[in-house]
């Protein structure tokens, strides 16, 4: 039995002792107990009646304060204030939904589309060979309307004032199975509007494994422009743009036809004034070395100005991320509800961070508020101790 | 015993719960809060400061966590402790409260004796004790109850009843 444990005659005699507080009656073996209650009832000290009066009369004046109706009152005010603010913060909630969704603003968002200014003036210079790669999307938009356009008619022998850049992309889209095909035909069709062209692609709808891809080739100055609307159709997974400057390999191989074909102007004219049918016959070979060395070099120098002309870009279309798929199809408010729960998760962050920020004190605070009770206690029992 | 279920703060008859639970309270209360103080100064403003402030925190009562009478007396208990701490520190006086003996006058002898017996062994009791024979023969609260005021386990409180009991009965010289 443990020492908190009463045994059965001492349970038996704390429940006489409840009988005879509720004036019930009990056995002749309790009545010395009740004998015993009655004396210390007797004994206790009486409450003055113009104490009591005095104690009416302050209870009275703190219910007509703010008391007795006053709390009723109180509780409800409370409630408004708690309503009111409930309201505020759903309120924000909402604008703050709405302006991040751009619903206001017209419809349907996309990436912003890049502008197609001179590219010269936004590409850095670098050597010859040199390849960037952007990284940040933002910063992949805002420099993806590069691309040197130099002038088709070149004369020979004239080096390039602009800069002469390739460029190649690879864009990777997330999307359901269900709009594969959808999504799909908006590439192809995004890329012919833009006057490019499908080099290869490949779509296989086979449920959850569905996969596409595309070989695009479309004019440098609007590539920015087919990636920002390819973005818009689904979710964007990766996304990487190279850049080559090939400005001095062109010009080196315009001076090398500038010089052949110098070269052939003399052999002409030295064919011209040949006086045997031996010079003669040898000047024609060289000639012919000549042209065939020139045709090869017009047809680099082509190449090469193509590669300047036209980007090309390789989309992968994988399925997955059912959530943003539906951009492919989305209406305005499809896209305000995707916009409203990014903007949940940003609050969501936002709300971490402060509580982040606000638990430790919160935790000390509570901390020191459970301290100083406990302190408090115990010095109130050591009072009850030394009374 | 009185049991007030809940002690609504709002809506009909709230005030009124209140009220009911100051009337069949306030003569306890005082009585338990002057034995402690044995001062009735003292006793009276602690008595009108566990209302006010009963009152001013009814909304924060926990039905789940007690009974309200029970709650009012924990109250009661922290005000009269708080009271013998400043004294204690302070050095205060005591306004003794008025000899027992004069209100014995008109009882017959032997029960005017035997309260008086009873009065003077309750004075001399260990306070711990002394509180919780208060508690309960003037407080009139249930083993649960008492457990919630002196926070420990019903059971608990049982013991420290029953041998609160035994020691007065002993100092008085009774038997069973």
């Amino acid at each position: 039995m443990s020492r908190d444990e009463l045994n059965a005659s001492e349970r038996e005699e704390l429940a006489a002792l409840d009988r005879i507080l509720a004036r019930e009656p009990v056995g002749e073996q309790h009545l010395e107990l009740a004998a015993l209650v009655d004396s210390v009832r007797a004994g206790a000290p009486r409450m003055d009646p113009a104490f009591a009066e005095r104690l009416d009369a302050r209870l009275a004046a703190h219910r007509r304060r703010g008391g007795g109706a006053g709390a009723r009152v109180a509780r409800p005010g409370i409630r408004r204030l708690a309503l009111a603010g409930s309201g505020l913060v759903a309120a924000a909630v909402a604008f703050t939904i709405v302006i991040s969704s751009g619903v206001l603003s017209g419809g349907t968002t996309h990436p912003p589309a890049p502008a197609n200014g001179p590219a010269l003036s936004i590409l850095p210079r670098k050597a010859p060979g040199a390849t960037t790669t952007p990284t940040g999307a933002t910063s992949a938009f805002a420099g993806s309307s590069v691309g040197a356009v130099p002038s088709t008619n070149l004369s020979v022998g004239r080096s390039l004032s602009a800069r002469l850049v390739r460029r190649d992309s690879a864009l990777t889209l997330a999307t359901s199975p269900a709009s594969m095909q959808s999504v799909a035909n908006r590439i192809v069709a995004a890329t012919e509007q833009r006057g490019g062209v499908v080099e290869s692609s490949n779509v296989a709808i086979q449920g959850p494994a569905s996969h596409a891809s595309f070989s695009l080739a479309v004019p440098t100055g609007r590539l920015g422009s087919l990636i920002a609307a390819l973005s818009s159709l689904a979710s964007v997974r990766a996304l990487n743009q190279n850049s080559n400057d090939i400005t001095n390999s062109y010009n080196a191989e315009q001076a090398r036809l500038a010089d052949n074909v110098a070269a052939r102007a003399a052999l002409l004219k030295a064919l011209a004034t040949a006086a045997t049918a031996t010079q003669q016959a040898s000047i024609q070979k060289q000639l012919n070395r000549l042209a065939a060395r020139i045709a090869a070099e017009q047809r680099e120098l082509d190449r090469l100005l193509g590669q300047g002309h036209t980007a090309t870009l390789h989309v992968s279309v994988v399925a997955g991320a059912s959530a943003k798929h539906a951009k492919a199809s989305a209406g305005p408010f499809t896209t305000a509800f995707h916009r409203a729960l990014h903007a949940l998760e940003e609050i969501l962050a936002i709300a971490l961070v402060v509580l982040a920020i606000v638990l430790p004190f919160a935790l000390t605070a509570l901390a020191l508020w459970w301290g100083a009770t406990a302190v408090r206690q115990r010095a109130r029992e050591r009072a009850m101790r030394t009374a | 015993m009185t049991v007030i279920a809940a002690l609504p703060t709002s809506g009909p008859g709230a005030g009124e719960q209140f009220e009911q639970l100051y009337r069949s309270s306030a003569a306890d209360v005082y009585a338990y809060v002057a034995s402690l103080l044995r001062d009735r100064t003292a006793a009276e403003d602690v008595t009108a400061l566990a209302f006010e402030r009963a009152f001013r925190r009814r909304a924060l009562f926990d039905v789940r966590r007690g009974t309200p009478r029970s709650w009012l007396f924990a109250i009661a208990r922290n005000a009269a402790l708080d009271e013998l701490r400043k004294r204690r520190r302070t050095g205060a006086l005591l306004h003794e409260i008025a000899d027992p003996s004069t209100e014995l006058e008109d009882l017959d002898s032997e029960l005017a004796e035997r309260r008086l017996l009873v009065r003077e062994g309750l004075a001399s009791l260990e306070p711990r004790d002394r509180e919780v024979i208060l508690l309960k023969f003037v407080g009139r609260l249930s083993n649960a109850e008492l457990a919630r005021v002196l926070r420990c386990s019903e059971s608990n409180a049982g013991t420290r009843l029953h041998r609160a009991i035994e020691r007065l009965r002993e100092v008085c010289g009774v038997t069973r």
